[in-house]
């Protein structure tokens, strides 16, 4: 009977130490989070805010309610589609921070659906294949910049976010205004919205579109030649050149997979965003999407499935963020210096050396509940 | 009746709600835009009005931020469904959809949308609090292009934040007001034509890059205006900065180039040395407004405009700097010791364009007033189009 | 257009060159030691922020010296992720631009002006007169340091060990040179130029820090070292273009006849015109070997 006990223990002890190596990425990710939010604390402690009431107040609005997780959900909704933006690239060696205008450009080609009638469904669809388009479009500037003429993809993608940015201004005033009111774009037809999927909050169909967005770039990384070309360049550029892989193709590839997954973004707010469905001078809507997918798609390690676990994570510390200002009076500027901790920490190779010591504790730990437990088992032997 | 009942079904209940009874201690939810606090502009002004309602009502006010504009419909519904607000205020046109949206869902709540119009207006529970800033604007133009055609100056300037309707209000009435300003001067000084001064004008596209609104500046008075009204918010923080540089660079204390501020009054600032006036907008007294009806027991849904005849709009006047004085001290804005300063410098800068110019303005004021002109304005891209053709003010 | 008119222009052109051209330059020294910091936007913001306070306690030296004082500490915190720790430089960079963001605009709430703090008029840097308006002291220390930093990188001993650590760490390694304390210190010595560029912003040029006052100045200067492909001079010269075009874009708009162009497109052109000189320019520039890449000794 101990005996059996003992071996299951040490199943279990294997078990986890298996389940902790194989859990590196996953557990680096939430060490980084809690470093961040660690960071977060000490700020709000030395600024007179209460970091406890801070973060409870958080995380109950981000995931306490039906309400909440719903937001959270719909806050993460379009950073999955720009972090994808963010991960292919790196996946492909390169540092793409273009989904921000590639996003701008994709939610103004989805408005043009409002131009013309189409049946319901096919009206959609062809908003997002607009956005996909544009997104596309746009990020193959910066993808020939750097083919032909070698510039630094970082260089050329910032120019053409401002460039993006006043082309969508000037489009949203003076071609796609909304004749009676002329602070917003023409909304998005009923025809062509994603439907609410919960109702009384902003959650709507477009999640699905996220998720299986996330799952056709992980089949195509990991299933298909072209995404192995993208790895491979991005793993070994050299090797990957002498193994005869055209590295200006996987280049242009993977920018333009990522232009679709930017416009998409940008498609998933006007389309799926209630109440207003359409752009306002300015953007507001729709600035940051783009530079907040790079934190989502690093917590994410750059794997579809871990953006999509990020991206919840970030939604909730967006809505979250919100409650927290309600009920805990915290200005919810901490969650993006929150935010930035975490991707500066997630930066640090370094930080799987944490984990055997980690590691080492838990032994110490389950070893001690054993403890205890043959103790209380020689207890219960000896009272009767 | 049903607020009776409603009470007397908690109280039955034993749930104890004691924040939302009694409205004299309730709990108003100032909802605001991206901008957030420190914008100098709505969201400030909005919270000051809500802050002194509450110090006069004692009522409790939270003001709830947001981070994107996708937190508009969560603000709002969040705060409508915690049932603890009294009065929930959007403050801004972005928050418009989402309070229409939301707003069916609670018809016991109770919502003020500042400049939101149209489109909610037939929604009950909502009170819009609109403006006509074309009027105030009308008049600091007639101002500032009897000031340019009177010192010899070949143009007026404005720095603007985003093309929105709210602002095609102002711009509209700009170009009206200093159009009529040219005729008086003419009429005045016996001319043939209209004296040549034009409009410098820029939309910024942003309500915050303060730096943007001090290099705007700094080329439109190279550019030779003599005036920059400021309807962009913050970005006037720049626009009087670049002013103030440029007469510490000539060496001059008073006169022009002047500044126009823009929503509160603004002659204030710099000790008052370079504010020839201020286009108030009152939101605060619009959210004070709206805040006493629920007090009252007088809550109506629909418009409510703030216009020159009942205050909700006008230019500065000697009275105003003295209220934004004593506000300053309290707010410790202003030392103690700087006020009669302020004073001298204001009076003194006021002297620097002619008495006549004054009288005309406050003509055009009583014009407005008694309907005898009608300051057009603009709500889109077309309409303000057209103004612009009518008054090109090359 | 007259002559003072022009002299605006340039007056105009000059305090928009400085912040570019100092940060520019401060990361050209980095760049040339090899480590690649795209977060010199968050540095600009932060430092503007802390700059500000510095300013209002004990005037608008010590806010220079507190901004410059945020670069170091920052860049330091960079250099050492990305020296001894081996981190990801892109990667640092872009959490300092999201914690710059995030740390300015809540510093503005606690200090109960929410959205901007001015500098009092005590604690703005004087300027200097001139007749077409005021200039910056600032603007001379720019126009000296890209002669010093292009002296020191191609005249002196450290320059060579800086370019070799850059070039070939292996190399430079071998030679006895500690390549990680030299990239730390060439990125800490940046990150000061960044900060005193950050604080002239809001201590000196524009008198108030707001929650974004840097306004993509800090990749700007980026898009400047590519074009001056690590030469601080050319660096002086970009900047100077980037400024010029900016304020000549501004000059444009405000005028009546510029209402046939819509605004949005003159206000591209700055980004426009870096774009093609960036692409023009990129054929004859080379960048260090191993710019980017941690040093990892085999």
């Amino acid at each position: 009977m101990r005996e059996n006990q003992g071996t299951s223990e040490s199943r279990l002890l294997r078990g986890v130490h298996r389940t902790l190596t194989g859990l590196h990425p996953a557990l680096e990710s939430l060490l980084a989070a809690l470093v961040g939010m660690a960071v977060g604390a000490i700020l709000m402690r030395i600024w007179g805010y209460n970091p406890w009431k801070a973060y409870a107040a958080l995380f109950r609005g981000a995931y306490g309610s039906a309400f909440g997780r719903a937001s959270s959900l719909a806050r993460g909704v379009p950073l999955v589609f720009t972090a994808m933006t963010f991960a292919i690239c790196m996946r492909a060696g390169m540092f793409n921070i273009g989904a921000e205008g590639q996003v701008f450009l994709g939610a103004a080609a989805a408005i043009t659906v409002a131009f013309f009638h189409l049946p319901p469904g096919l009206h959609l669809i062809v908003g997002l294949v607009f956005a996909m388009i544009a997104g596309a479009a746009w990020s193959i500037g910066p993808a020939l910049l750097k083919v032909t003429r070698g510039v630094h993809e970082v260089i050329s993608t910032i120019m053409f976010n401002w460039i993006a940015r006043f082309l969508v201004f000037f489009l949203v005033v003076n071609v796609l205004v909304d004749p009676r009111r002329a602070e917003k774009t023409l909304s998005i037809p009923v025809s062509a919205r994603f439907p609410v999927l919960v109702s009384r909050t902003d959650l709507s169909y477009s999640i699905f579109l996220a998720i299986a967005f996330a799952l056709v770039i992980y089949f195509v990384l990991w299933h298909t030649v072209v995404g192995y070309e993208i790895r491979a360049a991005g793993l070994n550029p050299t090797a990957a050149r002498y193994g005869g892989i055209n590295s200006k193709r996987t280049i242009l590839l993977s920018f333009i997979l990522g232009g679709i997954g930017a416009g998409l973004a940008g498609a998933s707010i006007v389309m799926g965003q209630p109440p207003t469905y359409a752009m306002f001078s300015g953007l507001p809507m729709i600035t940051n999407t783009g530079f907040d997918g790079m934190a989502v798609a690093m917590v994410g390690r750059n794997h579809p499935i871990g953006i999509l676990v990020a991206a919840v994570f970030f939604g909730g510390l967006t809505a979250g963020g919100r409650t927290m200002q309600i009920f805990a009076s915290t200005p919810l500027e901490v969650v993006r210096v929150v935010t930035g901790v975490i991707v500066i920490t997630m930066a640090i190779p370094e930080l799987l050396r944490i984990f055997p010591r980690i590691k080492g504790e838990l032994v110490k730990i389950l070893a001690l509940i054993r403890k205890l437990h043959q103790k209380r088992a020689s207890q219960s032997e000896e009272s009767p | 009746m049903k607020r009776i009942l409603t009470l007397l079904a908690v109280v039955l209940l034993g749930i104890s709600l004691v924040g939302m009874i009694g409205l004299g201690n309730g709990k108003v939810a100032l909802v605001l835009d991206v901008g957030g606090r420190g914008d100098l502009s709505f969201n400030d002004m909005g919270f000051w009005g809500a802050a002194r309602a509450a110090e006069d009502f004692g009522l409790e006010v939270v003001d709830v931020s947001s981070a994107t504009p996708a937190d508009y419909l969560p603000n709002i519904q969040a705060t409508s469904a915690s049932g603890e607000y009294d009065l929930i205020i959007g403050v801004g046109f972005l928050l418009g959809d989402a309070m229409n949206a939301v707003a069916p869902n609670y018809p016991d709540q109770k919502y003020a949308a500042i400049d939101v119009d149209t489109f909610t207006a037939n929604q009950p529970n909502i009170m819009n609090l609109v403006f006509k800033e074309e009027q105030m604007s009308a008049l600091v133009g007639a101002l500032g292009a009897m000031a340019a055609a009177h010192h010899g100056y070949r143009y007026v300037g404005a720095v603007l934040g985003m093309e929105i309707p709210v602002l095609f209000h102002f711009e509209a009435g700009y170009r009206f007001g200093m159009d009529w300003g040219l005729q008086k001067y003419m009429e005045h000084e016996g001319l043939a034509e209209k004296p040549e001064v034009g409009l410098l004008s820029v939309y910024t596209g942003s309500f915050d890059n303060i730096a943007l609104g001090k290099s705007t500046t700094e080329a439109q008075l190279a550019q030779g205006a003599i005036a920059v009204y400021n309807v962009a918010g913050p970005l006037g923080i720049g626009d009087l900065e670049a002013i103030t540089e440029y007469h510490l660079n000539a060496r001059t204390e008073t006169g022009p180039p002047y500044y126009f501020g823009v929503d509160a009054n603004q002659d204030w600032m710099g000790f008052g040395m370079h504010t020839l006036a201020s286009g108030m907008k009152l939101v605060d007294v619009a959210v004070y407004k709206a805040i006493e009806s629920v007090v009252n027991g007088t809550f109506v849904g629909g418009s409510n405009v703030f216009e020159l005849s009942n205050g909700g709009v006008k230019i500065s006047k000697a009275k105003d700097l003295l209220d934004s004085i004593e506000a300053g001290l309290k707010g410790k804005r202003i030392e103690y010791a700087d006020q009669y300063t302020i004073i001298e410098n204001w009076a003194e800068n006021r002297n620097t364009v002619p008495a006549w110019i004054w009288e005309a303005v406050d003509e055009l004021e009583a014009a407005i007033l008694d309907g005898s002109i009608v300051v057009p304005t603009a709500n889109t891209t077309g309409e303000i189009n057209a103004i612009r053709d009518k008054y090109p003010l090359l | 257009m007259d002559i003072s008119q022009i002299g605006s222009i340039l007056i105009i052109t000059l305090h928009a060159m400085v912040p570019i051209c100092l940060t520019a330059v401060g990361e050209i020294i980095g760049e040339t030691a090899g480590l690649f910091n795209i977060g010199l936007e968050g540095i600009l913001l932060t430092s503007a922020f802390t700059g500000v306070l510095g300013a209002k306690a004990g005037g608008a030296v010590v806010g220079l010296l507190v901004g410059m004082g945020t670069g170091a500490i920052i860049s330091l915190i960079f250099s050492v992720i990305n020296t001894y720790w081996k981190g990801n430089q892109m990667i640092t960079g872009i959490g300092i631009n999201l914690f710059a963001l995030g740390f300015v605009a809540f510093g503005l709430i606690v200090l109960g002006s929410p959205g901007f703090h001015p500098v009092p008029p005590e604690g703005r840097l004087v300027a200097i007169r001139t007749p077409w308006g005021r200039l910056s002291p600032i603007i001379f220390v720019t126009l000296i340091v890209p002669f010093v930093a292009h002296w020191f990188l191609n005249r002196t001993r450290a320059g060579l060990i800086l370019k070799a650590t850059g070039e070939s760490p292996e190399a430079a390694d071998v030679a006895g040179i500690r390549v990680n304390l030299v990239r730390l210190l060439a990125t800490t010595f940046g990150g000061i130029l960044a900060g005193l560029a950050g604080a002239y912003i809001s201590v000196s040029w524009i008198g108030s820090v707001t929650k974004q006052i840097s306004a993509g100045r800090g990749f700007i200067s980026l898009a400047t070292v590519v074009f001056s492909g690590l030469n601080p001079l050319l660096a002086l010269l970009g900047a100077f273009v980037f400024g010029l075009f900016e304020s000549i874009a501004i000059w444009i708009r405000n005028l009546p006849a510029a209402r046939m162009i819509p605004w949005q497109f003159v206000a591209m052109i700055p980004y426009v015109v870096t774009l093609l000189v960036v692409s023009g320019a990129i054929g004859r520039v080379r960048f260090p070997k191993s710019l980017g890449k941690p040093y990892i000794r085999e």
